[in-house]
């Protein structure tokens, strides 16, 4: 087998303990923080989340400011307002706690803070050139990725669409993967957000111009990490071996998809949310296996593969052990009660020019430019009725 | 070597190539409807050149200095045109390793990306005519 040409990057040095958080203070005066902006949102405060970080700077004496206002779905706003709190402080880096939406913020903001804060004038891809200020991360749902990710992305809310931002240099300088952040996520958000990181495995698995041997690697282990980990996880949130094993393996799948893109499964969720306000983790599981199936033709090979490394197939042809593998992720769905059909989850019945409106979100995603097989306006709407 | 001798050459070539794709409304019609203006910037040769689909209806081109504000900018070396237009790059992966670089709303520009892909067809037969050299 010919092998693609390919790049791959992991400029985030990933540290993994239990309680390491509490240890941030050292790892802040190695990066030359001098004064961070601490980012998370209200919940994870009110829920003590963030107190080992705090604990550890204080006794350290490194000062610090706050900026706890982030919400769920990030918007311009937000950003603009955390930017404008750091350059009155006068914050050098940025240190950032919490899922996804938190870290995409802390990305944007420390973009603002060394490009300046015009971000339609930033948003695009491979803009920067340059490394930013120090940023350090710890997520605190397994699910982005965005801990090791290039790209964010914040809502417009006035044009009603997402801003992009791509870049190598927007990856933090560190990953702190402490699985004792994670105690509090409810069970529904613990299945939710691993299904997002199963859908960055599968997705980058699939990409069949950009991935490598290194993203294939990787992806399937952080599946067989999930496959293993996350009902355990959900089940029982004070499981900390399993939690530990989902958020490794969200962190894998990050450094997966970062490095070979995801596709059509994220394209469909992404416009599906931006409609309908429904969760990103959430809505991918529900079209992860119909893309699965929609992608079968230029993927068997490889979800065969993925089958086989698994232990899920062994010497059935490649049709039949992919077959399987789209099984054996129905089967996770079913034991974590993630919802077959999007109408479960407030996405209406669409038709006419709603429908025409979103298949034209989905085609004009940037995901849908990495999937393996190429789709048509009928193609989306044919996924969206076996979603449904 | 370099595809593109100077700034001339590249500007000739992608100045007939455009009005080659206006001209041919099944690859301009989904051009004009996205409304777009688009610049693209070239390297070694340099030169630049403004894609104008605002209006919907007509594709103004503009070679050089150009004072219309782009939707969108895209930003590669010229040799990476000339091989985007023979349908030799895999744009997923020239964006993954920055050879090429998107400014702006990217979504609306790439999206177009299926639309342009008949124009390769037309690239070779531009060139022929333009600076009477075969591919």
């Amino acid at each position: 087998m010919k092998l693609n040409s390919f790049i791959f990057n992991c400029p985030t040095r990933v540290m993994f303990a239990e309680q390491e958080s509490a240890s941030i203070a050292s790892y802040a005066e190695d990066l030359g923080i001098i004064k961070p902006l601490l980012v998370s949102d209200r919940g994870l405060v009110e829920n003590d989340v963030l107190r080992p970080v705090i604990e550890s700077l204080t006794d350290s004496g490194i000062p610090y400011e706050t900026f706890y206002d982030v919400p769920p779905d990030s918007d311009i706003d937000c950003v603009n307002k955390a930017a404008e709190f750091a350059r009155e402080k006068e914050c050098n880096s940025i240190i950032a706690v919490g899922g996804g939406s938190v870290l995409d913020t802390a990305k944007v903001v420390n973009l603002c803070l060394n490009q300046g804060s015009d971000l339609l004038a930033n948003q695009g891809l491979n803009i920067l050139h340059e490394k930013l200020s120090p940023f350090i991360a710890l997520p605190t749902t397994a699910g982005t990725g965005s801990e090791v990710s290039f790209v964010a992305a914040i809502k417009d809310l006035s044009e009603k669409r997402k801003l992009v931002f791509g870049s190598r240099f927007l990856a933090p300088d560190l990953a702190i993967l402490d699985p004792t952040l994670l105690l509090s996520l409810p069970g529904k958000l613990t299945a939710a957000t691993g299904m997002d990181a199963l859908t960055h495995a599968i997705e980058s698995l699939a990409c069949s111009v950009t991935q490598s041997p290194l993203t294939e690697i990787i992806s399937i282990e952080a599946m067989r990490l999930l496959f293993e980990h996350l009902p355990r996880a959900t089940r029982n949130g004070d499981d900390l071996d399993a939690r530990a094993g989902t958020l490794v393996a969200s962190t894998m799948a990050g450094i997966a998809f970062t490095n070979s893109g995801v596709g059509i499964i994220h394209a469909l969720a992404h416009a599906t949310g931006a409609l309908f306000k429904t969760h990103h983790g959430l809505t991918n599981a529900i079209f992860l296996p119909h893309g699965m199936r929609f992608n079968k033709q230029e993927s068997c090979q490889v979800f065969a593969r993925a089958a086989r490394s698994l232990g899920y197939a062994d010497r059935q042809n490649d049709d039949t052990a992919c077959d399987i593998l789209i099984g054996k992720v129905e089967e996770l769905m079913e034991s974590i009660s993630i919802p077959p059909r999007l109408r479960t989850i407030g996405v209406p019945a669409m038709e006419g020019e709603l429908l025409e409106h979103w298949s034209e979100l989905v085609l004009e995603d940037p995901s849908i430019m990495f999937n393996p097989r190429y789709a048509t306006t009928e193609d989306v709407i044919d996924l969206y009725k076996r979603a449904y | 070597m370099p595809f593109f001798n100077d700034s001339d050459e590249l500007g000739t070539v992608m100045r007939e190539l455009w009005v080659t794709i206006a001209d041919d409304s099944s690859i301009s019609s989904p051009l004009l409807s996205s409304k777009l203006i688009v610049r693209f910037h070239y390297k070694e040769p340099d030169g630049q050149i403004t894609i104008d689909c605002s209006d919907g209806e007509n594709m103004v081109i503009e070679w050089g200095d150009c004072e219309k504000q782009p939707v969108v900018e895209m930003f590669m070396q010229a040799d990476v045109a000339h091989k985007f237009w023979m349908g030799q790059v895999n744009v997923p992966m020239y964006l993954l390793n920055g050879k090429m670089v998107a400014k702006g709303p990217v979504n609306k520009a790439l999206a177009l990306l299926p639309a342009i892909k008949p124009a390769f067809k037309k690239y070779p037969s531009v060139v022929r005519t333009t600076l009477n050299r075969d591919l």
